[in-house]
């Protein structure tokens, strides 16, 4: 019997989720025995038309990691939903956007105008940006459009399955991996991981007090961490409260609070809105001066409660610079 | 709505009933155009339309048509749901439908009253319909839930108000637990000499209903007592009294007053503000009840609090360190020598009473303005500047005069001032009028002339707070003395208080225009009455709330004067607001009868449907929720690792729900999939 | 039901449906029927209007105001002056179109429709 079929794909992300792969160890081994990679980038090269020679839903599962930036990536998308029978949104910045989804708050002109012209590094005394198309001697040379506004996976295309994580860790991606192996599958549209929050599984749970007091907020770079108490505690943003656990508290093991790469859980929509909501409400102060002084000590809400998720919150971008 | 959003919701064929409130509602919103529209939204299974769906006939229709169209789901778009959401609940529940799969739309006050053009309220009606549609797909079926109740009931402060309410309630056969933080009961009035307009001699007044106190069989007094801790909700409170050592058995103790008699310690007299001393075992004033002494543990020779007394003396050069010695080594037991009765017991301990009880009525009185802040004045800095309550000592045959009108040299003043509004009805200070220093002040005038006729009375006033129906009267008599003399000045608080030629001199401008100085010997300042010391701490014990001035608040101010925002606790007297005798003993009575009418022996208590909960299976006990709950109803279940709503104390704010993080938290009838679904079809 | 109860994300969900302006009114602070949920309210509209702004939505489009039930003409007041506001603002911008035209649904709570 012919093995399934398996293909991997990279969008709008950094390429952390395919090495993520590897992170399997010896594991990586059984998952080659059982499948066929078709498509896996940044292990293996293979070309577009090999893609669009496959029958629609000849490959089993794909992986297909980050969010939707350019139309080269929507296109592939849409292709690979075409051509596979499961599609699992890969990573944080498939299944809410990720990091590179931060670039909401721009537009794309103001992207451009950075990259290729503000940013320190620069030199661009012609003032060169990218174009759809460019006209040289040789013909016309194309570039796939970039969007305004960065799109999650499902934004784009049908999603059956969705790992989370930044990167998924491998305990969760080898679970993944064996129940679409052996058809043992979860209802379409689940997040692969457990659906409570963090504080589950932390281990600094013991010391947080039994009614949750925050009288400052301070940043991981303005004080020394304590290693075992609860960061919010400390008066540090820990977006654990509201983010899915299964991560294995890596970021927490490492003194660094979590930023909410798992999501919210299956009972919340904007992941941000209710971090907000959570770390307003234990914020001690009545008085509107006092509430307005420790607002003020949070400098980046929308940055850090939707690290990884703005595109996949409910005002998906900033509004008034929206371009299209 | 695609119709793909649909699959999953719970079979949700929605009747829908328009009413058009006789023209109410018809005549601002096309009623056909909205039946039209709403037949075609996808949930709908019918639409009516009724001309006055409140009446009897209307209720009628609507339980029939119910149990004929049996639809899943009800929405009714009438008149706000403040006047009729429990009218057609009732509707509802008698046609077999759970009253909660209902909606109503408040097409009458949110849409035909207030918009003025028809087609635009049409429209406006629409995207109300679409949100109930929407919304009513996803209620759940509650259910009522009843517990069994306590009728005891717990009353704090044994002053007028509270006496009051402890008997009415002990006699309609109710057991009342009475604590009082002083030894003796009857608040301040019982120290009192005469009280206006009658002038009825006070303690003749108060004796009668402080000795049915003392023997009524369903009190219990718990003198020197202070409530400590309070647990549970209407019908079922957990109360911990702090019941203070008096080191008197009174069971014994026949009051002879032999003991005081031969003690040794002599202190000023708090309860006759410092006028006068007492021992360190005293009664704190004569004809005090329960007539029982007791001893001062931070004045009495054995105990520490004494001792500490005599170590500053010594740190500080006052007493030689031989002195020190024979103090401290002093084991004085001169007052148990002296009891016949064998009644005190030094070895007696503070103790904690735990008692349950179904109703709490928190009448725990008040304090006066303090007028030091005021150096206008010259109060604490003039001996012969007085308080308002300190005089009502003066002039009482209880108090350190024995009732004679005397200045702290002995001698009998001349001339008596009496400043009106000192920091009330400034809002520099207390905004309020106390709306009873107008007529103590001629209570003291007609008591100074009873005492001293030839005393001559000058009166600091602004305006005259005289209302009822004999108060006036009192006013016009008190105007005939002619020692008296009242001036008439805006702004009382503007009339300073100097030493000059050894006597106190004010002066004032009228609103006349007229200056005048004025020479007194003593000086009677009428202070805005404030809320009781304790009166924030029960606060925060009680869970009840305060108003700005820190009295506590009532539930509604004309509607509901003795309520709390706590089922089951009612405040009544000055813990409410400055009142006299007269409204405090009516509020007392009003809070028992709100005690009897809300605890029935044998009744059952319905609960809030509409609480919170949390779903054991989600909640990560990230601990957010435990600390903001208002009503102290979630805890940590430490077995399970989970937060858990005690469906019995919560109110359903949702407070812990919108602050859920991982969306564990859900409030009944207003989860977030309901309004979300209300917000998307008004939006839609 | 009381101010305490407004999720933070009952604001977004207004402004991601097309509202252009959303106002919050509760009882005034001290006043709150079920103690302090005015409070929390209060805590999480500063946050939020923070936040609000760096999405691009501005100052005059949220709002919180403590109107009590006897205070009819304040209310009529607030009302007006929120709707004058948010007509000078113009509509809010809307995000754009997703590519793929469905609810977007991540996780489980589809799942459960769907199952």
């Amino acid at each position: 019997m012919a093995k399934p079929k398996v293909a991997f794909y990279w969008c709008a992300s950094c390429g952390g989720c395919e090495e993520s792969i590897i992170d399997l160890a010896e594991n990586i081994l059984k998952v080659i025995e059982a499948v066929e990679f078709v498509i896996f980038p940044v292990a293996m090269d293979f070309k577009m038309k090999d893609v669009e020679a496959l029958h629609d839903r000849e490959i089993a599962v794909s992986f297909i990691n980050g969010g939707i930036r350019t139309e080269e990536q929507e296109h592939m998308a849409k292709l690979l939903r075409k051509k596979s029978g499961i599609v699992v949104a890969y990573g944080a910045c498939a299944h809410l956007g990720g990091t590179p989804g931060l670039a909401n708050f721009f537009n794309r002109d103001m992207i451009f105008d950075y990259v290729y012209r503000k940013a320190p590094s620069v030199e661009n005394p012609h003032n060169i940006t990218p174009k759809p198309r460019t006209a040289v001697k040789q013909g016309d040379l194309t570039l796939p459009k970039f969007y305004d506004t960065v799109f999650t996976l499902d934004q784009v295309i049908d999603v059956d399955y969705y790992l989370p994580g930044c990167a998924p860790p491998p305990d969760l991606i080898m679970k993944a991996i064996e129940a679409i192996l052996s058809g043992n599958l979860p209802p379409k549209g689940s997040v692969l991981a457990p659906d409570k929050s963090l504080c589950h599984t932390c281990k600094r749970k013991p010391t947080k007090p039994e009614k949750a007091i925050i009288k400052e907020i301070r940043r991981v770079h303005e004080v020394l961490l304590d290693p075992d108490r609860c960061f919010l505690d400390q008066g540090i943003i820990c977006m654990g409260p509201a983010t899915r656990d299964g991560c294995g508290e890596r970021c927490i093991n490492a003194n660094m609070p979590c930023r909410g790469c798992f999501g919210s859980t299956s009972r919340v929509e904007d992941q941000g809105a209710k971090f907000l909501s959570a770390l307003a409400s234990v914020i001690d102060a009545n008085d509107e001066n006092e509430i307005r002084k420790i607002t003020a000590s949070i400098v980046d809400p929308a940055g850090v409660f939707y690290f990884y998720s703005l595109p996949a919150s409910m005002l998906r971008r900033r509004r008034n610079i929206a371009n299209e | 709505m695609s119709g793909g959003d649909k699959q999953g919701i719970m079979k949700a064929g929605v009747g829908v009933y328009f009413c058009s409130c006789g023209t109410n509602i018809s005549e601002n919103i096309d009623i056909d155009e909205l039946v039209r529209f709403t037949s075609t939204l996808d949930t709908v299974e019918y639409v009516k339309s009724h001309n006055l769906l409140c009446s009897e006939e209307g209720k009628n229709y609507l339980a029939e048509d119910i149990i004929k169209q049996k639809p899943d789901r009800v929405v009714i778009a009438a008149c706000t749901p403040k006047e009729h959401e429990k009218t057609f609940r009732n509707v509802l529940q008698k046609a077999g439908l759970n009253p909660y799969l209902f909606q109503m739309v408040n097409l009458r006050e949110q849409v035909a009253w207030a918009t003025s053009d028809k087609s635009s309220a049409t429209e406006k009606a629409k995207s109300y319909i679409r949100a109930a549609v929407a919304r009513v797909a996803l209620q759940e079926p509650l259910e009522e839930r009843e517990i069994d109740c306590n009728t005891d009931v717990l009353v704090i402060g044994a002053g007028p108000a509270g006496m009051e309410a402890a008997l009415l309630l002990a006699k309609a056969g109710r057991k009342v637990y009475l604590v009082e933080k002083n030894s003796f009961i009857g608040g301040r009035v019982a120290r009192y000499e005469e009280v206006f307009p009658k002038m009825e001699c006070a303690s003749c007044m108060m004796e009668p209903k402080m000795d049915e106190v003392l023997h009524h069989e369903n009190i219990e007094l718990l003198t020197c007592s202070e409530v400590q801790e309070v647990l549970g909700f209407l019908g079922n409170f957990v109360v911990r009294v702090r019941k203070k050592a008096g080191y008197v058995d009174k069971n014994k103790c026949i009051g002879c007053g032999a003991c005081y008699d031969q003690c040794p310690v002599t202190v000023k007299n708090e309860f006759d503000y410092n006028l006068s001393d007492r021992k360190a075992i005293h009664v704190p004033y004569t004809g005090a009840l329960p007539n029982v002494p007791v001893i001062d543990c931070m004045s009495c020779l054995r105990f520490e609090g004494r001792s500490d007394v005599y170590k500053q003396a010594l740190d500080q050069g006052l007493i030689t360190k031989r002195e020190y010695e024979t103090f401290k080594a002093e084991d004085c037991r001169l007052c148990k020598e002296a009891c016949l009765f064998d009644a005190i017991n030094y070895e007696d301990k503070d103790e904690v009473i735990e008692r349950e009880v179904g109703g709490i009525v928190v009448a725990t009185g008040f304090e006066l303005f303090d007028p030091s802040v005021l150096p206008q004045f010259g109060y604490g800095v003039y001996p012969e500047v007085y308080t308002s309550l300190e005089f009502e000592r003066i002039l009482s045959q209880t108090g350190p005069t024995c009732g004679k009108l005397l200045m702290k040299d002995g001698r009998e003043p001349e001339s008596v001032a009496i400043i009106h509004c000192v920091g009330s009805r400034d809002k520099d200070f207390k905004d309020y009028c106390s709306g009873v220093c107008c007529l103590y002040a001629l209570k003291f005038a007609r008591l100074v002339e009873k005492h001293a006729p030839s005393v001559k009375v000058y009166d600091f006033y602004a305006d005259w707070c005289v209302p009822g129906k004999d108060n006036q009267a009192f006013l016009d008599s008190i105007k005939k003395w002619k020692n008296i003399k009242f001036i008439h000045t805006t702004l009382p608080m503007n009339v300073p208080v100097k030493k000059r030629n050894g006597k106190l001199s004010l002066a004032c401008t009228d609103v006349s225009n007229g200056k005048h100085v004025v020479s007194a010997d003593m000086v009677v300042l009428c202070p805005a009455m404030v809320p009781a010391k304790d009166t924030a701490r029960l606060s925060e014990l009680l869970l009840i709330a305060r108003g700005k001035e820190g009295f506590f608040a009532e539930g509604h101010t004309k509607l509901a004067p003795v309520s709390t925002n706590m089922e089951g606790i009612f405040i009544a007297g000055c813990s409410q607001g400055p009142k006299d005798i007269q409204g405090s003993v009516a509020q007392a009575a009003a809070a028992a009868g709100e005690v009897l009418s809300a605890l029935v022996p044998g009744r059952k208590l319905k609960l809030d449907v509409l609480t919170a909960e949390i779903d054991e299976n989600a909640c990560a006990e990230c601990r957010i929720c435990i600390g903001l709950c208002p009503y102290n109803a979630i805890v940590l279940d430490k077995e399970k690792n989970v937060a858990v709503v005690n469906t019995v104390l919560c109110k359903g704010c949702g407070t812990c729900v919108a602050a859920c993080p991982s969306g564990s938290a859900r409030s009944r009838h207003f989860t977030t999939e309901q309004i979300f679904a209300e917000i998307e079809g008004v939006l839609k | 039901m009381c101010t305490g109860r407004i999720d933070p994300q009952f604001v977004l969900k207004a402004f991601e449906k097309g509202a252009d302006g959303v106002l919050i009114l509760g009882c005034h602070p001290g006043d709150c029927h079920y103690r302090e949920g005015n409070y929390n309210a209060l805590r999480r509209f500063h946050l939020l209007k923070k936040m609000l702004d760096q999405f691009g939505i501005e100052d005059g489009r949220f709002r919180l105001d403590w109107v009590s039930a006897s205070e009819a003409e304040k209310f009529v007041g607030v009302i007006n002056d929120m709707v004058k506001k948010v007509k000078a603002l113009g509509p809010l911008k809307p995000a754009p179109p997703l590519p793929l035209s469905k609810k977007k649904g991540r996780g489980d709570i589809q799942a459960e429709a769907h199952g």
